[in-house]
């Protein structure tokens, strides 16, 4: 909300503090100041146009003006055409900056002399409108602009949802002074000054149906009004808040909201048919034109202000145009409503229409508040429009607030800030944010909040309000502690668990990335991944429109970007979730935790085989620094992946996941060039699994390694191999590991020669040679039997 | 070959001659050739022996005598020769076998593991550190753990401050917007305070992303619920966090604000790093770099998570690790670490 500085401190009664001060003492009493900006206007003076003129050469609209200002006169230049001859302009010489941050420079404008600036609202920081130059209705040349318009500071303070009250300047002054230790000398309810004795019983009647939605509805008859611009005083402070005056009647509604934050509206009476107010949900079907020129379709889901036809106004949102106020209006009906806050929330976001007031209701204001306004309003309407104030105005108010107390030990305050606050400090406190606090002699306080704080119902909450007046900064800072009778033993989480995992692969080479879990659904779909996708209903770009199925089109997205970027080749790794939808009606889905591994920027089939190699070699290192697991694999068709190289991972016997090359048509379907190298492995079976390492008695005796090259079909594996020879070995067969994978002149066509090496040791005792050459004879025995082995030296 | 003063004569002029090659030889190989040629199976010196049997048999000691001496005064000679050339071409290393030490390292390819992991995982120590333990839960999660046992029923204005991602039309399947259904989750799953948790984790908005808005986020939430758990607790956790994080001579502060889950609320803040808190460019001026929110549990979100309000307090406190590693590496964009050029991840 913005916030004039001249308005707060005028309101508070403090006149010694610089705006950075008033900002620091609203900040920490939980009204965080955004911003602070000084308006001076002291360099801008009051020029009057003389003349005119188009600029005969520019290619832009420009306009040629001479300008008096008292002692001179002055060519100045300007964009806007609206400063025609006799306009009061304020005006800006060369050297000043202009308080929207402008410096005012002494120069030409496509050869015209351009020696000030003629200053539109925004950049003397009045509004934001930057279309005209600002137009003044008084002073004389040559004038200091601060004589009509006094210097100020607009603070932006952000003010949290619970605490509508202090959307208005004297919420924020009443928290201003209490933040200062000082009284606010203002009561909340204005008194009464209405007095006209209305000329029938009923000058309106007003009907709430919809008591859900209305708690209180005020009308009040003002008549004999003369609409016209406001005072100064009141234009000041509306442009000092931000907002554009337009007459007396509306300033006077606009000028209560943001005093009080209390919305009001004002009707022209004239125009409400049978001085009746209905206060009820829309018809079906029923539209209303808006102040802001819309015309909009309501529904009965929308709550409406409606005279005996029709719906004059979206209650809490918008007025209705032909119900406004004009300069031909002479009698008003003057509305100080409470709507829910709800509700107004609802209508606001189906309209997609959110104003002054809706913003306001929506939080929840107090009926009380409602009150307020009207008096307030009433008596500014009095005051400068002239307005006569009926006695009898209709306060309809089916359910009046309860009052609320709040019983607690003063001691609780002190148990939850821990910091002891004297019980006079506590009670001034509150006091001065106009809580009422009875003492009981059983050792509680009854606490009674003002009834415009609807915030306040819990002890906490009273807490919360000695707390920021008392100052945090006093608070102690102190450490848990304490004996403790239960607790949880210390473990590792599922994440730092897998850091090994993660160090391993870096040292492999792999750079861990994190990547968005949203991705775009239609690539999922195009590459085969859109099984059990959980799709976003409201998302912001369909880039970003269902949770992954897989980390895979992510981590190839990134290869993409770095491939944008110059880097051809990457070497990535993702450890992160997969979303899978689960059948039946919408419920929270599967999150298994994945690792991604994408290698890409290979080139041959050669390279795409050494890489796959690599690869897995790299899996199992990784594997094996969380736990001593098994990998194995076995020929495999995954989405995605090369039909003749694709894999399935095995750990410990259960399949968890796919290593493979990239089918070429997963490449072309993110533009990427050359051959990649990728796996995707669930990790969460793995961390269930035993990872105790085990430490077993050193060899004794020395082991006896031999080579063995196999010659067999093409079609044959090498773990199948591998498996024979394990069996026909034997316990004293340790190990066998294919190594070399040769095709060529020593080998007849269609077959291959793959070498093992083997090694032998017996736990017992040395081998000999002759035992040695005997179990390789099995083994070849045994290899030529099942797969149709032959030997080479 | 005649009597012993032969033997000896023979004796000494081999060693005599040898002695005079072994000192002329001037590398490890022609001295190892040396050794062949004088002290050799097939060398003059070891046929010596073989003369003995023609001597007589008290000549036979005196001819052993001679023998010896000559073998062992060419075998020191050798040895102190093969010394003398081995110190020789040590004092000479440094210029024999000088390499260009300055010619550039080969590193080895190596990866290394996202800020964004090293930052959480160095937040945890931390946190470890004070009894805390990490707790993990849904992305996906339900409108109850979400929103309403937060405090954060329907309608509520305050749920426009966390504008959300739904997955059905009901609004009741949704991305969490922030870590905090794990308060209640975790309560649930411990059941009895002491509680001390750490939620690390995704969390996601629907604003519209920018250098600082990112719809898809994480964040780390500390619970604490235990009796008597002040704000001075709160105030005293944070300090020691930001301190641990930052450095001793950061200090901290706690604004009043407002959630609905947690009475009171704070925005806490720490002190600029590079001013020192007198306020600089870096700091907007002020002195002060906002971190995260926090506040005392409120007693319904307690309630809701099935822990007594009248018996327990508790606090939580949460923040963003991207912001975390914003102001620790002097990243100006959010969007780069979920980017992933290698370029900047090489960086940090
Ligand atoms: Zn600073």
């Amino acid at each position: 909300m913005r916030v004039s500085f001249e308005w707060l401190c005028d309101l508070a009664g403090v006149h010694d503090l610089a705006p950075d001060q008033v900002a620091e003492a609203l900040t920490l009493a939980g009204f965080s100041v955004e911003e602070v900006r000084p308006v001076d206007l002291s360099g801008i003076l009051v020029g009057r146009v003389l003349e005119q003129q188009p600029h005969p050469s520019s290619r832009t609209p420009l306009w040629i003006h001479r300008v008096d200002l008292g002692d001179h006169t002055r060519t100045i230049v300007a964009g806007a055409s609206n400063a025609t001859p006799g306009s009061l302009v304020p005006v800006a010489l060369p050297g000043t900056r202009v308080p929207g941050g402008t410096l005012v420079r002494d120069g030409k404008i496509a050869g015209v002399p351009a020696q000030g600036m003629l200053c539109a609202e925004d950049e003397l920081l009045i509004s934001d409108d930057h279309s005209a130059i600002m137009l003044l209705d008084e002073g004389h040349p040559g004038q200091r602009l601060e004589e009509l318009l006094p210097s100020d500071a607009w603070l932006e303070v952000e003010v949290t949802p619970n605490r509508p009250d202090c959307l208005g300047h004297l919420g924020l002054a009443r928290e201003l002074a209490a933040a200062l230790g000082r009284e606010l000398d203002r009561p909340f309810m204005p008194p009464f000054t209405g007095g006209v004795e209305p000329p029938g019983t009923d000058l309106v009647t007003v009907e709430i149906e919809a008591v859900d939605l209305c708690r209180r509805y005020i009308g009040a008859p003002i008549s004999g009004v003369r609409v016209g611009p406001s005072p100064r005083w009141l234009r000041r402070r509306l442009y000092a808040a931000g907002v554009r005056p337009i007459n007396n009647v509306v300033d006077v509604t606009n000028y209560v909201a943001l005093e009080y934050g209390q919305p009001l509206h004002a009707f022209d009476l004239a125009r409400i048919a049978g001085r009746t107010i209905v206060v009820r949900r829309a018809r079906p079907g029923e539209t209303l034109r808006c102040l802001d020129g819309e015309t909009r379709r309501l529904s009965p889901d929308m709550l409406v202000i409606a005279d005996a036809e029709r719906a004059v106004a979206i209650a809490g949102v918008i007025g209705g145009e032909e119900s406004g106020v004009t300069e031909r209006t002479t009698d008003v009906l003057l509305e100080a409503a409470n709507f829910d806050g709800v509700g107004v929330r609802a209508v606001s976001r189906t309209l997609r229409l959110r104003t002054e007031a809706s913003s306001r209701f929506e939080k929840g204001l107090s009926p009380e508040l409602a009150l307020a306004g009207a008096r307030r309003a009433a008596a500014l309407l009095a005051q400068v429009a002239g307005g006569r104030v009926h006695v009898n105005w209709v306060d309809a108010y089916p359910r009046p607030q309860e009052p609320v107390r709040v019983r607690l030990r003063p001691e609780q305050v002190d148990a939850l800030l821990g910091v002891h606050v004297p019980l006079q400090e506590m009670e001034d406190i509150l006091r001065r944010l106009a809580f009422q606090v009875r003492v009981g002699e059983d050792g509680y306080w009854d606490v009674l909040p003002p009834v415009f704080r609807l915030d306040v119902r819990l002890p906490a909450d009273v807490v919360e309000e000695v707390g920021r007046i008392y100052g945090y900064d006093r608070v102690p800072p102190t450490l848990p502690g304490g004996r403790r009778t239960s607790w949880l033993p210390a473990a590792p989480s599922r994440d730092r668990r897998l850091d090994p995992l993660r160090h391993a692969l870096a040292g492999a080479g792999y750079t861990e990335v994190v990547t968005p879990a949203m991705v775009s659904a239609a690539l999922l779909e195009r590459l085969g991944l859109a099984d059990r996708v959980m799709r976003v209903i409201n998302p912001i770009s369909d880039e970003q429109d269902a949770m992954r199925t897989a980390l895979l089109p992510s981590l190839l997205q990134v290869a993409v970007l770095n491939r944008n970027r110059g880097r051809a080749s990457v070497a990535v790794f993702e450890v992160a979730r997969a979303y899978l939808a689960l059948p039946g009606p919408p419920r929270q889905p599967e999150e298994p935790l994945r690792l991604g591994v994408l290698r890409t920027g290979l080139s041959g089939p050669e390279e795409g085989r050494a890489a796959f190699l690599e690869l897995k070699g790299a899996l199992e290192r990784a594997l094996d620094a969380i736990g001593p697991v098994q990998v194995d694999y076995e020929r495999a068709h995954a989405v995605g992946y090369h039909p003749g190289r694709c894999a399935r991972v095995r750990v410990c016997g259960r399949p968890l996941g796919v290593v493979g090359e990239l089918h070429p048509e997963t490449m072309a379907c993110f533009d990427l060039g050359g051959r990649a190298v990728a796996l995707e492995i669930d990790l969460e079976p793995v961390l269930a699994m035993d990872l105790r390492r085990r430490a077993r008695p050193l060899p004794r005796f020395p082991a006896v390694e031999r080579d063995l090259a196999v010659v067999v079909d093409e079609a044959v594996e090498a773990a199948a191999l591998e498996a024979t020879i394990r069996s026909a070995g034997g316990a004293l067969l340790e190990s066998a590991r294919a190594y070399d994978e040769y095709r060529g002149a020593q080998v007849p066509g269609g077959r291959k020669s793959v070498t093992f090496t083997m090694v032998f040791r017996s736990p017992e005792r040395t081998l000999t040679d002759a035992e040695v050459n005997a179990l390789v004879e099995r083994i070849r025995s045994a290899l030529a039997g099942e797969h149709g082995a032959a030997f080479r030296a | 070959m005649s009597g012993i003063e032969e033997i000896e004569r023979r004796a000494r002029a081999i060693a005599e001659r040898a002695l005079e090659a072994i000192a002329a030889a001037d590398d490890e190989e022609a001295l190892g050739r040396l050794r062949v040629e004088f002290l050799g199976s097939k060398s003059e010196l070891m046929r010596i022996p073989k003369a003995f049997a023609g001597l007589a048999a008290e000549e036979r000691p005196a001819a052993g005598r001679a023998f010896n001496r000559a073998r062992s005064a060419i075998e020191e000679a050798l040895a102190r020769r093969a010394e003398e050339l081995r110190r020789a071409r040590l004092a000479d290393l440094g210029a024999s076998e000088a390499i260009d030490v300055t010619f550039p390292g080969r590193p080895p390819q190596v990866g290394r593991l996202h800020v964004l992991t090293r930052i959480q995982r160095e937040v945890e120590t931390v946190m470890e550190r004070m009894g805390y333990h990490v707790e993990d839960g849904p992305e996906v999660e339900t409108d109850w753990y979400n929103f309403e046992a937060l405090n954060l029923p329907r309608g509520h204005a305050a749920r426009d401050m966390q504008d959300t991602f739904f997955f059905n039309e009901t609004e009741d399947l949704l991305l969490r917007t922030h870590t905090s259904p794990m308060q209640i989750r975790s309560m649930e799953r411990l059941r009895r305070p002491p509680i001390f948790v750490i939620v690390p984790g995704r969390t996601y908005r629907r604003d519209a992303t920018d250098a600082s808005h990112l719809a898809q986020f994480m964040q780390v939430e500390a619970l604490a619920v235990d009796e008597g758990l002040t704000v001075g607790d709160l105030k005293g956790t944070i300090l020691y966090f930001a301190q641990s994080l930052w450095g001793a001579e950061r200090r901290i502060r706690i604004r009043p604000s407002f959630f609905p889950y947690t009475e009171p609320s704070f925005e806490f803040d720490l002190s600029c790093g590079v001013c020192g808190g007198v306020g600089c460019r870096a700091c907007g001026g002020d002195g002060w770099l906002e971190v995260g929110g926090c506040g005392m549990v409120h007693p319904n979100v307690l309630r809701n998570g099935g822990i007594d309000p009248d018996r327990y307090t508790g606090f939580a406190w949460g923040f963003g690790i991207e912001r975390i590693a914003m102001l620790r590496h002097d990243v100006d964009d959010l969007r780069l670490f979920y980017e992933n050029d290698l370029r900047f991840l090489e960086q940090l």
